[in-house]
């Protein structure tokens, strides 16, 4: 368990994945091979690995878009028996709607609910500034870049005031300018309102720019784990600090370590100095 | 612009070609009319206020039967793609409806509806249907798995996901099915008369060969090929209005 969760919580986690494991055909291989992992609430988690490790299987599992076939998720204490209700899902693509405005793309969790009124439209508008994209708003998708594309779905995934945000490789397809402005973004707007998010990445300096924790992932199992011990709110330019670049190389280790077939759960990580976890898990001595 | 010119000078040399040929080669008239006696004849018959009637008439068939066609093949699209287990009962029996000779099933339908305008509307909304069946189809099952993803964790009913998301995702397809199928409309109607009808544009050729008047039937062709075009350019101003809202805006 992070020791760095915040204060008076439930104590399993506000997202308690228990001993999941899913495959898509029966008899198949599992994808996603008994994972167990919490998030408390507020807290940012990054899910680390390569292409088809299970990660994106092990995110819809978790907002209920999956369901496993052994295991169960929590949300709030209640096991995920469908979508989960209150979680915001930001996929890898913005997945917006072409005939809708940007404002009418935010709005969308909403209007499937109700009649959007003043009030929603003003909630949609403000999250359209803090995303830069005030002047947007009126706009469809096909005169938006593809990072304003991708700020729009964050908007929508907000909008609804979810307790938890699930992404999903969102900002793989952006240059790299454009991707640390988004994750500052999100950064920001998760500390707003104290959104917890579960973010599937596949790059490492990503994960460790934005996570209080990461997990390390391959063949389905959560091989890795550990706290990141950097301050918070994160400079950009963290990304040169030493500390910085030490977490990432002891990912990058985590991550070659797995080849040697050693999927040991490295679950409590060793309390570093400076009160946070230490970066570095047992894969680190690969390095 | 350019291309317009030389599509209406392409036009004017075929027609001095033809009525050259018919002049020089002096082809009966029964055979091949020239352009000016077809002329003459379309002008006669717009003068004395003959064709009107017979136009009406084949407009209204065309029109009721494309209504109805896109009606029952939009629905038995959304029907067939809501459902698999449905699609997998019917689709055989739908795809037979399709392979029967339209034109076959004239002398049965009028012994059920008897001659004039409703048989002719029956045939064109079962020619209209099968494209509009199929696109819509093919439109539906399009929908970016990401997106249904999407409304499911929204919490979208069947019905709001139909309604909200795939059926306006179909849509550009759905409406290209559209433009084939007012094609169709035409001929459905043109040779469901030829069949059935005692009035409208192909009834009338039917009455011109009756009488050998080959001028008539070409000035026929020409209003039947001017209709068929107004129709096409009026799907196609429709499509482009509905789809002005995917494009940038």
């Amino acid at each position: 368990m992070p020791t760095e969760s915040d204060p008076g919580s439930d104590p399993a986690g506000f997202v308690a994945i228990e001993g999941v494991r899913y495959r898509y055909e029966t008899g198949g291989p599992a994808i996603v091979d008994r994972v167990d992992w919490t998030i408390p609430h507020g807290a940012i988690h990054c899910l680390l690995g390569r292409s088809g490790c299970g990660k994106t299987t092990l995110l819809k599992l978790a907002g209920g878009l999956l369901l496993p076939g052994e295991g169960r998720v929590r949300v709030a204490g209640a096991v995920l028996r469908g979508p989960a209700p209150r979680v915001g899902f930001v996929f890898q693509t913005p997945t917006l709607l072409d005939w809708l405005s940007a404002l009418d793309n935010v709005l969308l969790p909403l209007s499937l609910k109700r009649r959007p009124g003043a009030a929603d439209r003003a909630a949609a508008l403000d999250l359209l500034a803090l995303m830069g994209l005030a002047d947007h708003a009126a706009r469809r998708p096909a005169a938006l870049s593809g990072g304003q594309q991708s700020r729009v779905a964050v908007a929508r995934a907000l909008i609804g005031e979810p307790d938890l945000l699930l992404l999903d490789e969102p900002f793989a397809a952006l240059d790299a300018l454009t991707r640390e402005e988004l994750q500052d973004d999100l950064l920001r707007l998760c500390a707003r309102r104290g959104t917890a998010a579960l973010f599937v990445t596949h790059d490492i300096a990503e994960a460790v720019y934005l996570a209080d924790r990461v997990a390390v992932m391959a063949d389905g199992r959560i091989t890795h784990a550990s706290a990141v011990a950097l301050p918070r709110p994160r400079p950009r330019g963290i990304r040169y600090d030493p500390a910085f670049g030490a977490a990432c190389r002891a990912l990058r280790a985590a991550m070659d370590a797995r080849t040697a077939p050693v999927p040991t759960e490295e679950r409590a990580a060793p309390a570093g100095p400076g009160g946070r976890a230490a970066p570095a898990g047992p894969g680190g001595r690969a390095a | 612009m350019s291309a317009r010119l030389a599509s209406g000078l392409l036009f004017l040399a075929l027609l001095a070609g033809w009525e050259a040929w018919c002049r020089a080669a002096a082809v009966p008239v029964l055979i091949l009319p020239p352009p000016s006696a077809v002329a003459a004849t379309l002008w006669g018959e717009i003068a004395s206020g003959r064709l009107w009637p017979h136009l009406a008439v084949t407009m209204a068939e065309m029109g009721l039967g494309l209504a109805a066609g896109t009606v029952v093949g939009l629905g038995a699209g959304i029907a067939l793609a809501e459902s698999p287990a449905l699609s997998r009962v019917l689709r055989p029996y739908i795809l037979a409806s399709q392979l029967v000779p339209k034109l076959a099933l004239g002398p049965l339908l009028i012994i059920w509806f008897g001659f004039g305008l409703t048989p002719t509307v029956v045939v064109t909304a079962l020619i209209c249907f099968f494209p509009l069946m199929e696109t819509t189809l093919t439109g539906l099952a399009g929908v970016d798995p990401a997106r249904r993803d999407l409304f499911r964790m929204l919490g979208a009913s069947r019905l709001q996901t139909l309604l909200r998301l795939a059926l306006p995702t179909a849509l550009p397809v759905i409406l290209a099915g559209l433009r084939v199928a007012v094609v169709l409309a035409l001929v459905g109607a043109v040779v469901g008369e030829f069949v059935a009808g005692r009035a409208g544009l192909g009834a009338s050729i039917i009455a011109a060969q009756s009488v050998m008047d080959s001028s008539l039937i070409f000035a026929l062709f020409v209003v039947i090929t001017a209709l068929g075009m107004v129709f096409y350019e009026a799907v196609r101003a429709l499509e482009r209005a509905v789809l002005r809202r995917y494009r940038k805006g």
